[in-house]
């Protein structure tokens, strides 16, 4: 008799608990599944998930399907059934589909050309639905200069990512970086701007208002016109004391006029590069 | 007549502002408390060596940024994910709140800790990646009924970038756990 009342008691149990969800444990980003379920009668069907959460009625004991849009997010889900006699729940992960997609960083924007090793191109590889992409996958960087041929190389991503360091080129002016893997590619400019000056010389001339004083053309050492607006600086030593007057380059060159009476002494230096000296005056 | 009054009047503004401080000070405290504990290892940290500070404010933001994920499930207020989301990861986590909402439910956290292991700092300090193994107890409620209670391990791979004062979730995703 006691023997009966357990049967009874565990049948009862196992049909209080008949509902049950079976997702497959593991899905690519972007793929529909079929989630078969036990039990009978009306439930509600949950579905959470990195960017998800839906609720739907469903009947116990049937297939639910979720469509690929719903699971285009790579991380754990949790698929819930809850019915009459209860809820359950089971946990599925959605991997990251192929690699397709690159955010590309390139730093910095503007840089003196010849710096060695001074750009920093990174690609942070993604799927089509942006997941991050971990497995390894070749990178491929391309810089695209102005009247020279492209140069290439390829780098393996490591956790979804691969970078690589740059020198600037020798000439001034704008250089296009690429960054490429499967069918995506990416393009940033670099604006390469001359270094700093180079054999930076200065001469004078006297007129009625006192010494003009004024710059050859100033470029880099590769021969680079310094950009306008780069600032010269001039000082004037004389009986009466140190005057400097900094001056911006316009079109090459930076001129000033001294009011110096008398002999003096003019200096040039624009950032760490110093020029010639002049002695002007009697 | 008028002294008393105004003797009185500056006895309960001192009173008053003795109250507020003393409440600001145990609000502030409360939060602390609430801030999930999140441990920084930056030993296989590379290119890029992490700075002094840089090593404090990583793992202090990526605890405020759990710890407004957490309420913004919890409440359905996708607004608190500006303070410390961008990009795809606020965008996803936006999308997940409105459709709780939409749908009645909401979802709970005890956050349990995390051991996070800095893997990448990129040469010019504008990304850094995280491996974050945390330990968590998840509710999903439906109204007010709990349907789903369970303890999680999971681990996430995180890419965070600076902000103005601040370092910023710019992409938190789930591993199932296999090496890639």
């Amino acid at each position: 008799m006691r023997s009966l009342a357990l049967v009874v008691t565990l049948l009862m149990s196992i049909s209080a608990a008949a509902s049950e969800i079976h997702p497959p444990a593991q899905v690519t980003a972007g793929n529909g599944v079929t989630i078969p379920t036990s039990g009978s009668g009306d439930a509600t069907f949950y579905l959470i998930g990195p960017a998800i959460a839906s609720k739907v009625k469903v009947q116990a004991g049937t297939q639910v399907s979720v469509g690929g849009d719903q699971l285009e997010h790579a991380g754990r889900y949790v698929a819930i059934l809850c019915a009459s006699d209860g809820c359950t729940s089971a946990n599925f992960f959605v991997t990251p589909a192929a690699a397709n997609k690159l955010s590309f960083l390139v730093h910095p924007s503007r840089i003196p050309v010849g710096t060695p090793n001074g750009i920093t191109a990174l690609g942070i590889v993604h799927d089509t639905f942006q997941n991050l992409v971990l497995k390894p996958e070749p990178v491929t960087f391309s810089i695209l200069a102005k009247n020279a041929k492209p140069v290439s190389a390829e780098r393996p991503s490591e956790n979804g990512i691969a970078w690589v360091r740059l020198t600037s080129a020798r000439t001034s002016g704008p250089t296009k970086l690429g960054a490429a893997i499967g069918h995506a590619d990416e393009i940033r400019v670099v604006q390469q701007v001359a270094a700093d000056a180079c054999n930076l010389r200065i001469k004078a001339s006297r007129d009625k208002r006192g010494i003009l004083v004024e710059t050859d053309p100033v470029h880099d050492c590769a021969g680079n016109p310094v950009p306008d607006g780069t600032v010269v600086s001039f000082t004037a030593s004389d009986a009466a004391g140190k005057t400097t007057v900094d001056v911006p380059i316009k079109r090459d060159v930076a001129k000033v006029e001294m009011p110096i009476e008398g002999r003096a002494r003019i200096t040039v230096a624009s950032g760490v590069v110093t020029g010639n000296e002049l002695e002007v005056g009697q | 007549m008028r002294a008393t009054l105004l003797r009185s009047g500056s006895v309960l503004v001192a009173v008053a502002v003795l109250v507020l401080g003393f409440v600001g000070y145990r609000l502030a405290a409360t939060a602390d408390d609430d801030l999930p504990h999140v441990q920084l290892n930056t030993d296989n940290i590379g290119p890029r060596p992490i700075e002094d500070l840089t090593s404090k404010s990583v793992p202090r933001d990526y605890a405020l940024a759990w710890q407004t994920m957490e309420q913004a499930l919890n409440e359905n207020r996708p607004g608190l994910l500006d303070g410390y989301f961008t990009g795809f990861a606020k965008q996803d986590l936006t999308r997940r709140v409105n459709t709780q909402a939409k749908s009645g439910l909401r979802t709970r956290y005890t956050d349990r800790g995390h051991q996070v292991n800095a893997v990448f700092y990129s040469p010019s300090g504008d990304v850094m990646e995280l491996r974050d193994h945390v330990q968590l107890d998840m509710q999903v409620l439906d109204g007010s009924k709990i349907i789903y209670d369970e303890p999680l391990s999971d681990e996430f791979v995180v890419l965070m970038t600076p902000g103005a004062d601040r370092w910023l979730v710019r992409q938190l995703q789930a591993l199932n756990g296999k090496k890639p």
